[in-house]
């Protein structure tokens, strides 16, 4: 098609076709699904060990600790983005990296976000779990790591939970990868740092709300895929 | 033998037992019996070697645990079973709970093998299990979730649990307390048949019925102190202590007829000896147990 068209018109005209160009889609959904599925892997690696260490044994600060961690559940997404930031910049500490506007830099800020409600949501399901399960593994000859097993094992509804909400936390979040990963985008269409929660900012300050909607339609339709994938996994341990 | 000479047990504020000495031969059944809450749970816990005695030793057959490395307490831990009064069975199958112990005992490439194998369906371990679980009438219970067991079933499933490895001395904290007779019969023969493969049983009970038709040798414990220590026979018709004297009297009245009046009247354990309770004349043969079990909850 060489004569160009209102863009309205031309969705108009091919029925079906998509108001963007091929791979912008694609491209847009792999930069959100890398950024925070690597963010919340990575989270759940420190999260999961820190929280059962903490749910198992006694100290002092205990208590304190949980708190921070509760709070930190409450970050404002745009200031952990802009702390980020600042680490990352030229003058920050890791600005030989030289991280900003970088899919990297995008990890790190989720990371930050996704760690305190998964490590507070571990840390309760680890909590609740029967003083009699602990007692016994140890009764029946387990180590400190067969009892932390057991104790995992016995918990793991409420891990898989945690990982949900931390890839809730991440995948939903606007300000912090706008800040970090600037929302970018190459003159091809494929994205380089541009999420679909980006992305749809974009579109609808632009006034493009069909784009925004269908970006919206498949952020969700990821959501609720990985809600069943995980909910599947966590349901199927053992039984 | 496992040994415990002049143990302390304290929880911040103050010794909860002290002055214990008891020990176990194997094929011995020691029935430790006291009111709730006098610390036969502590004392428990201190035999299995889960928690450093702050006064006094614990030993088994002569290595004080705490006094050796890491790998040998492991190791010491590893002959001693216990089972608690809450049953805290795993969150998966019968079977899988019943091998836990043996699970732990191997290395983590064996267990990693078990683990593959088990995919396909066979396991090294069944043997042990099914034996265990048939020791506990729980033989065809296996391949159930643990969630779905009876009160009663769940607890005998913990008893199978510490069986299926077979220690050297079994510790068995209120084992029938929340069981009904047939249950708890069953579980009395499962102590019978430890006794007669040469474990040595220490079982903490209210139940005086239940010490006197498991037990070779009893011990009372108040106040946190041991008070009574002898053969079954001599501690219950003829106890040293005063204090036992009276507990063993007013305790068996007050099980066997109305409860205790608490305000006004006397207390617990100064029922006289006159009004004591008679014990059934049948031990330990199969059908016995059932009996008095069920005449003791009737």
């Amino acid at each position: 098609m060489t004569v160009p068209l209102d863009p309205a018109v031309a969705s108009l005209v091919a029925g079906f076709e998509l108001p963007f160009r091929d791979g912008y889609l694609p491209s847009i959904v792999f930069v959100s699904l890398y950024v925070s599925v690597t963010a919340v892997a990575l989270s759940t690696l420190v999260s999961v060990p820190v929280a059962v260490a903490v749910g198992l044994t006694e100290f002092r600060g205990r208590r304190l600790l949980t708190s921070v961690v509760n709070t930190g559940m409450g970050f404002p997404s745009v200031v952990v983005g802009l702390a980020v930031l600042f680490v990352v910049s030229n003058q920050g500490p890791l600005g030989p990296l030289e991280l900003v506007f970088t899919r990297e830099a995008m990890i790190l800020s989720q990371f930050v976000l996704a760690t305190p409600p998964i490590t507070a949501i571990t840390l309760a399901a680890v909590a609740g779990v029967d003083d009699g399960v602990r007692d016994a593994a140890h009764a029946l000859g387990g180590t400190r790591v067969d009892v932390a097993l057991a104790v995992l094992r016995e918990a793991r509804y409420g891990i898989a939970t945690a990982v949900l909400a931390g890839f809730g936390r991440a995948i939903s979040e606007v300000g912090s990868v706008l800040i970090v990963g600037g929302n970018i985008a190459g003159a091809d269409g494929i994205s380089k740092t541009r999420t679909l929660t980006t992305a749809i900012q974009l579109e609808a300050r632009q006034g493009r709300y069909e784009t925004a909607m269908l970006l919206g339609g498949v952020l969700l339709a990821l959501v609720l895929a990985v809600n069943v994938v995980v909910v599947r996994l966590g349901g199927g341990v053992g039984r | 033998m496992l040994r415990a000479t002049d143990v302390a047990q304290s929880y911040g504020d103050g010794p909860v037992v002290r002055e214990l000495s008891v020990e176990v031969a194997s094929g011995e059944v020691v029935a430790v019996i006291g009111p709730s809450g006098v610390g036969k749970t502590t004392l428990l816990r201190t035999l299995a070697f889960a928690r450093e005695p702050t006064d006094g030793r614990v030993t088994l057959d002569g290595t004080d645990p705490w006094a050796v490395g890491a790998d040998e307490r492991l190791a010491l831990r590893r002959r001693v079973g216990m089972v608690f009064q809450e049953p805290g069975l795993f969150d998966a199958s019968v079977a899988r709970n019943v091998e836990y112990g043996l699970r732990v005992r191997r290395s983590w490439s064996e267990r990693l093998g078990d683990g593959l194998r088990s995919l396909v369906g066979s396991n090294g371990t069944a043997g042990a299990v099914r034996e265990a679980l048939e020791a506990v009438g729980l033989a065809g219970a296996a391949d159930r979730h643990a969630g779905s067991l009876s009160g009663g079933e769940a607890q005998r499933a913990s008893f199978a649990r510490a069986l299926a490895y077979d220690p050297d001395v079994l510790l068995l904290d209120e084992p029938t307390s929340d069981l009904d007779p047939r249950n708890t019969a069953v579980v009395e023969e499962a102590i019978a048949a430890a006794r007669a493969r040469g474990i040595g049983v220490v079982v903490a009970t209210h139940d005086m019925h239940q010490a006197e038709r498991v037990a070779d040798r009893a011990a009372v414990l108040l106040d946190g102190r041991l008070i009574e220590t002898g053969p079954t026979d001599r501690v219950f018709d003829d106890p040293d202590d005063p204090r036992a004297r009276r507990f063993i009297n007013g305790e068996l009245v007050y099980r066997s007829r109305a409860p205790p009046r608490l305000s006004g009247g006397r207390e617990p354990g100064t029922w006289p000896a006159s009004r004591r309770w008679r014990r059934p004349s049948a031990r330990w043969s199969s059908g016995g147990a059932a009996a008095a079990a069920a005449a003791a909850a009737g």
